[in-house]
């Protein structure tokens, strides 16, 4: 290939990537600006605020209340008990031999495509039956149940791809499979625990549906019901709102930020297989 | 040891069973009892408070088949499934293919690409709707100040238009996620493969498609099969910016459930919109999930 088309091609990928990268940034660029600029200043997009208008963020937290706090008791333990649940059943799906095995594998992946809209109403009327409507620890219970199908897979594929070898040898030395499963396969499988962490956490944190059925009050409700509702309303401020969607953004964000590495390697264990 | 474990039935087996235990009672109270109290429930009408249902039969299910805005939301979750599988997944693709071939700075463009997929469908919605905003969001200010204000349109009031609007705003979401996967799947591609093809005198084009495409499988089934569930559960981004308005223009079923149900209080006609949902899903989504598991008995077969 001549140098001269092998440049051109450069020069066309490098404006592709780079056209991209200002599309997927402006969104988020022009959401963090407009959470500091004044009402006046708001609606000329494209200027830059010529001061920090704080009060859009303090009117954010006071209307956010304790949602923010309430979305953090709910995301951390139902992350965990999910992914606990997911090894849990990844486990023996992983080892089982015979038919008994796929059969309950397949059952589990059918929860796929089972739209959270079918369960909606009768487990609306469940979690209240069960004293849980309105509470943290009902959340937990509804994430942990819901994320079964996906945790199952994705741990059962990650455990597939752990040596069979190392299995065999554990049970031979007399280590019994429970203690293989928590001493030796769960810390052999730290990446894949953490890409799904991730993926958890983000599931359960931007759920709308689940909070908006279960949730009443101030008791439980998280920040995305939070923002719904004062996004949807006719006449929308929206450098309060931006701020609102800014501060529930971050946490998210940090947690990629932080384990990126981990998320990478975990997906190509447990998706990659 | 005192037990002698049988044949058949060992201590390994019954351990396994007792991991399964609370995973399988947990989806057969989340999954299969809702599933089924729904398909019950969608056979009566109730508004929820009464403390009797009346059996109505098929009734539900033959009303909605004539109703306009039924069918209006099936079309719309057909468009959406049709464009999860292509768009995002597509340019996904693109981008991971692009970056794959070593550019400075790609650490930055990988955090960039990903970035939106990590926030909740609220603030996608939030943010949206000011980018999409009328008179001074930004999209109208872009095309007034490159000359192009005559394109302009009232993207989210338009029923002509919202659908189109909204599945820029999933597609700038979700891409990362398509992205992330195929660029992961693309570092597992051997080099040996590719180093083979350039020595054969491949183009970078060919050594594409012919050569890291084919390995990439198991990274699209993935996309695939995650954008066709996504598809068919849409209902945070949809709700939260248009609540399926204007005129029900962008309803998909799982908005219109939700606005029979807790707004209309007409439990038995949303839990038949939620079962025709099921029934749409169990067709496109069936293959995907019977693949998944039977490629379990090939793996195990290596």
């Amino acid at each position: 290939m001549s140098t001269t088309l092998r440049q051109r091609q450069t020069v066309l990928t490098r404006t592709v990537l780079y056209g991209m990268a200002i599309l997927f940034l402006a969104p988020l660029v022009v959401a963090v600006i407009t959470s500091i600029k004044s009402p006046v200043e708001i609606t000329r997009v494209l200027a830059l605020p010529t001061e920090f208008y704080w009060q859009n963020y303090a009117a954010a937290i006071s209307r956010m209340g304790r949602s923010f706090l309430n979305s953090i008791a709910i995301t951390v333990p139902a992350v965990a008990f999910s992914i606990l649940v997911g090894a849990l059943a990844g486990y023996p799906l992983a080892y089982m031999r015979g038919s008994s095995g796929k059969v309950v594998y397949f059952l589990l992946l059918t929860g796929m495509l089972v739209p959270f809209q079918i369960v909606q109403i009768p487990l609306f009327f469940l979690v209240q039956r069960m004293g849980l409507h309105d509470t943290i620890p009902g959340m937990w219970m509804v994430h942990t149940a819901y994320a079964v199908p996906f945790c199952t897979f994705f741990m059962r594929n990650f455990f597939a791809s752990v040596p069979r070898s190392m299995y065999e040898a554990a049970l031979i030395d007399g280590c019994g499979p429970f203690l293989y499963f928590w001493k030796l396969l769960l810390p052999a499988s730290a990446s894949g625990l953490a890409a799904l962490a991730i993926i958890q956490s983000r599931a359960i944190w931007n759920d709308l549906l689940f909070a908006i059925t279960l949730t009443a009050s101030d008791k439980a409700r998280p920040v995305t019901v939070q923002i719904a509702g004062f996004a949807s309303s006719l006449q929308v401020e929206y450098g309060p709102l931006m701020a609102a969607t800014v501060i529930s953004v971050v946490p998210v964000m940090a947690a990629y930020l932080l384990f990126q590495k981990s998320f990478v390697r975990g997906l190509l264990g447990g998706a990659g297989k | 040891m005192a037990i002698q474990p049988t044949r058949r039935f060992s201590r390994t087996d019954w351990t396994h069973l007792g991991f399964l235990a609370l995973p399988t009672l947990l989806f057969a109270v989340f999954y299969i009892y809702p599933v089924i109290s729904s398909i019950r429930l969608s056979l009566h009408s109730w508004d929820g408070f009464a403390p009797t249902m009346r059996y109505v039969g098929f009734q539900n299910y033959l009303s909605l088949a004539q109703d306009t805005r039924f069918l209006g939301a099936v079309r719309n979750n057909v468009i959406w499934v049709a464009f999860m599988l292509v768009v995002p997944s597509g340019l996904g693709l693109l981008l991971a293919a692009i970056l794959d071939r070593g550019i400075r700075g790609e650490r930055a463009f990988r955090i960039i690409f990903f970035l939106p997929f990590t926030i909740p469908a609220v603030a996608v919605a939030a943010i949206w709707r000011w980018m999409y905003e009328p008179d001074n969001g930004l999209l109208t200010t872009v095309l007034d100040l490159v000359g192009l204000g005559g394109l302009a349109q009232n993207w989210l009031g338009d029923p002509g238009v919202v659908n189109y609007a909204l599945m820029g705003a999933v597609a700038w979401w979700t891409t990362g996620f398509a992205f992330l996967v195929f660029f992961a799947g693309l570092r597992n591609v051997p080099v040996e493969c590719i180093e083979a093809a350039r020595i054969e005198g491949a183009t970078p084009w060919q050594v594409f498609w012919k050569v890291s495409f084919p390995l990439l499988w198991p990274s699209t089934i993935i996309v695939l099969g995650m954008s066709a569930i996504d598809a068919m559960r849409l209902f945070d981004v949809v709700w939260a910016t248009t609540r399926g308005g204007p005129a029900y223009s962008s309803d998909v079923l799982a908005t219109l459930t939700y606005d029979l149900a807790f707004g209309r209080l007409e439990m038995g006609r949303a839990t038949a919109v939620a079962v025709y949902l099921m029934a749409i899903a169990a067709v496109i989504i069936m293959p995907y999930i019977i693949y998944m598991s039977r490629r379990v008995q090939d793996s195990e077969a290596e």
